[in-house]
């Protein structure tokens, strides 16, 4: 992975970005964090942002022409804009002993000479000379100041210039005009600000524009000589110093700040939903703000900086990571010397949703769902992928890809023009609602059936070879059927076909049920809400084809505030964070008081499993009551294997019998809190019983003798099963208690 | 009576089990920790307080580094 693979997707996030106040800056000042330091009473360091920004703070306060306010978002909420200029003074006026920049470096050979002693000649004569270069000023007036030496205010602005020159060493020769450049021949760079109408020694039609070059190689020119303001030539003075700088070091006149100050990008305002409107502090004396009032005024600005995402989402707020350093950190993750670096993303990596919440309400549609799944490929690829936070999914994927797969046409035909793909999770859940559903497909539209596991648990958990692999399958399968339109009853299912096979034609299940006049969908509730799945987000027809259904019924349908949302099944994060997972579900259920109309068996499970009020929309077609009640992994798998089997002999007349091991004949006796948890952990009842078999076969287990309970364990390539259990009859075992740990350990000698 | 409290022995050797250094390893690293074995065959036991707790809080951490 290089690291533009990673920062690509983030490449248009704006968060960290200057704001539009510092774009329309000349002095791309940090405005946002002057602004912040102040309304803390923290004037130093306030005081130090504005004079490292503008180098003559007294100057800039009192002159600059403020063209931030123009784009001070605070405008968007019908206020004034930041009283900026009044800040800057009181930042100034409350700094107690303010000094000069210098620094701790040994003095350099090299020597330049500035021409003119105004405001921009100054500016890069002064930094110049703080980087501990011989600067030498020549003023042909007996002092500097430049156009401002008549202003009514030139006292303070001298005073400002003494100040910050006091710390450094500069050669000033006033009352000498340089007649030509031949004098400065000894100088290692040449800057001429000579002021408007000056003199620029027959090179103004030269003048580079931004880099301030000229066609003299070492000569450079700028100011109000050039045309610029007087701000604009102080910022001149300040970037043409780093320019000089670098062509010192190496013969070139580079640009040393990239295109971070577009001018266009001072219009690019947030939304700012919930910020409070705030009227302009007012000065309670002619001098200007109190210090209070200062702290209160420069309080107001809106720290403009794009949140949404982070605001919005739980993951990304529990992790508080800003985007683009996710990605930074995406990268890094791959290039981990253990043990010399660690990662440091991980965890987030596998605790997202994956669920495109974030790119659609990012102002830039910045998805990072997309790069939380490309990074999981990415190390999936490279091995360095925890299996455990998988592992489960993707051998339930390939168990539905395999022994609860299928594919036919209906009975007595070679091929169809549908074909119902009910997705891998919808018969595990409820076979009603797949048989049910088949036998209307079949009547209605000759539909045969394909079923299988459209990848999205490979996807999920960036494993690209299962993917693939079954995507050709699905290929193949659709191929034989005749290239049916398939009909969806899973969004998720929906969304991975529309990356991976789009050349297939898709229609939901769901719009096919609203178009049929018979379907009398039977009300569940007489108020509910709709909750949409994540991956329907961009499928308004299959949205409204559910809500026809619905409203047909005679529900009462209210809209949730926040549409698409995952409900947190998502991702398959949950193994990954519990409690992030809870986190997500507590907040899906009570974003609505009332009951939850769903089209998403894992939605279903989910909600239920909260005890939130629900039902499968399918539940109101069929006239079928699930209630809340959640399958264990167990039935699931029982589940998929009967609707495979009725499909089998109803297409095809062929009698399915599933493979069968040793151990399915145990009989296992689970209490209602013992299945629970075994289903919260993962542990299916198949898994235990194939434990308890080995472990009486070969006596390889422990027991308290005083009651007969035993333990034993069944090491897995990934997981370690311990099952407590007693013996209640012949073949039949009464389960106490089920857990797992992922480290292996070794057996003692 | 609960796991804890039980008096485990291994099936095979009928051996009470004793505390012996063990040594556990995932994703690469290896840690070690007491843990009840038979003193006969070695077999190890691992009780769920054990599993779900000190070790799962470790498994995390090293899924993480």
């Amino acid at each position: 992975m290089k690291l533009e693979d990673a920062t690509a997707f983030t490449a248009r996030c704006l968060h960290g970005e200057p704001a539009s106040c510092s774009y329309a800056c000349p002095f791309h000042m940090d405005i946002r964090a002057f602004l912040e330091k102040a309304s803390k009473g923290r004037w130093l360091p306030a005081y130090k942002t504005l004079r490292n920004a503008t180098v003559f703070p007294v100057i800039v306060s009192i002159l600059c022409d403020q063209p931030c306010r123009a784009h001070c978002q605070r405008q968007l909420l019908g206020d004034e804009a930041i009283a900026i200029g009044a800040l800057e003074a009181a930042s100034i006026r409350y700094t107690k002993n303010r000094k000069a920049e210098s620094y701790v470096i040994p003095p350099k050979n090299q020597r330049i000479a500035v021409v003119g002693a105004g405001v921009a000649g100054l500016s890069c004569a002064l930094n110049l000379a703080q980087k501990k270069f011989g600067v030498t000023v020549f003023e042909k007036k007996d002092g500097w100041g430049g156009s401002l030496r008549g202003h009514p205010r030139f006292a303070e602005f001298d005073a400002d210039i003494a100040l910050q020159f006091s710390a450094v060493r500069t050669e000033f020769r006033f009352g000498a005009e340089v007649k030509t450049l031949a004098e400065l021949a000894e100088f290692d760079a040449i800057y001429i600000a000579t002021g408007a109408g000056g003199d620029s020694f027959g090179l103004l039609e030269s003048w580079g524009g931004e880099l301030q070059t000229t066609s003299e190689p070492r000569v450079f020119m700028g100011g109000e000589l050039c045309g610029a303001s007087l701000m604009e030539g102080i910022a001149q003075g300040i970037g043409l110093s780093k320019t000089i700088e670098v062509f010192l070091q190496t013969g070139k006149a580079a640009p040393t700040y990239g295109d971070r100050y577009d001018k266009e990008k001072c219009e690019r305002y947030l939304a700012h939903d919930g910020a409070v409107s705030a009227p302009r502090v007012l000065a309670s004396s002619p001098d200007g703000y109190t210090e209070e009032e200062a702290k209160a005024e420069a309080g107001r600005c809106l720290q403009c900086d794009c949140v949404k995402c982070m605001a919005a989402c739980e993951m990304l707020k529990r992790f508080r990571k800003a985007p683009h350093t996710i990605a930074v950190e995406a990268y890094n993750d791959m290039g981990v010397n253990p043990p010399f670096s660690i990662h440091t993303l991980t965890r987030e990596v596998y605790s997202c949703n994956i669920c495109g919440y974030c790119k659609s309400i990012c102002p830039e549609s910045v998805d990072m769902g997309a790069l939380l799944q490309f990074s999981r490929a990415a190390r999936m690829s490279a091995g360095i992928h925890p299996s455990a936070l998988h592992d489960f999914w993707l051998r339930e994927m390939d168990f539905a890809t395999s022994e609860g797969s299928f594919a036919s046409a209906p009975k007595g035909k070679e091929a169809c023009a549908y074909a119902f793909y009910p997705g891998c999770q919808l018969g595990a859940s409820s076979p009603a609602h797949v048989l049910k559903a088949y036998e209307f497909l079949r009547e209605k539209y000759d539909a045969g059936i394909l079923l299988g596991c459209c990848g999205a648990p490979a996807y999920w958990a960036g494993d690209e070879k299962r993917l693939h692999a079954n995507i050709d399958r699905i290929r193949q399968d659709w191929t034989d059927l005749g290239n049916p339109t398939l009909v969806f009853a899973c969004a998720t299912c929906e969304s991975i076909f529309g990356m991976f096979l789009s050349d297939i034609k898709r229609v939901s299940l769901y719009e096919l049920l609203a178009r049929s006049e018979e379907m009398t969908p039977v009300r569940a509730f007489p108020e509910a809400a709709v909750f949409d799945p994540c991956a329907a987000r961009e499928d308004s027809a299959m949205q409204a084809g559910v809500r026809t259904l619905a409203a047909k019924a005679g529900v009462g349908l209210e809209e949730l505030r926040e549409n698409n949302r995952c409900c947190g099944y998502g991702g398959h994060m949950r193994t990954a964070n519990p409690s992030l997972y809870e986190e997500i579900a507590r907040n899906r259920a009570g974003a609505s008081g009332k009951p939850y109309i769903v089209y998403c068996a894992n939605c279903r499970e989910v909600f239920a499993s909260q005890g939130k009020e629900c039902t499968h929309i399918l539940d109101m077609v069929f006239g079928l009551d699930s209630g809340l009640r959640v399958p264990s992994l167990q039935e699931k798998r029982d589940n998929s294997l009967r609707v495979k089997k009725e499909l089998m002999k109803k297409n095809r007349d062929v009698d399915f019998e599933p493979e069968i091991h040793e151990w399915d004949a145990l009989v296992l006796i689970i209490g209602e809190d013992v299945q629970k948890s075994m289903d919260s952990k993962l542990i299916s009842a198949a898994d235990l019983k194939e434990a308890i078999w080995q472990a009486e076969k070969s006596g390889d287990k422990f027991f308290d003798e005083s009651d007969g309970m035993c333990i034993c364990s069944m090491v897995k390539p990934v997981t370690t099963y311990w099952v407590q259990y007693k013996e209640a009859g012949p073949g039949t075992y009464e389960i106490f208690n089920a857990y797992y740990h992922r480290m292996s350990f070794n057996r003692e000698e | 009576m609960n796991a804890e409290e039980r008096t485990w022995k291994c099936a095979k050797c009928k051996k009470e089990l004793v505390i012996r250094k063990t040594v556990f390893s995932y994703l690469g690293h290896t840690v070690a920790h007491e843990a009840r074995t038979c003193p006969g065959c070695g077999k190890v036991f691992i009780s769920q307080d054990l599993a779900e707790g000190r070790m799962a809080e470790v498994e995390e951490q090293l899924e993480d580094k």
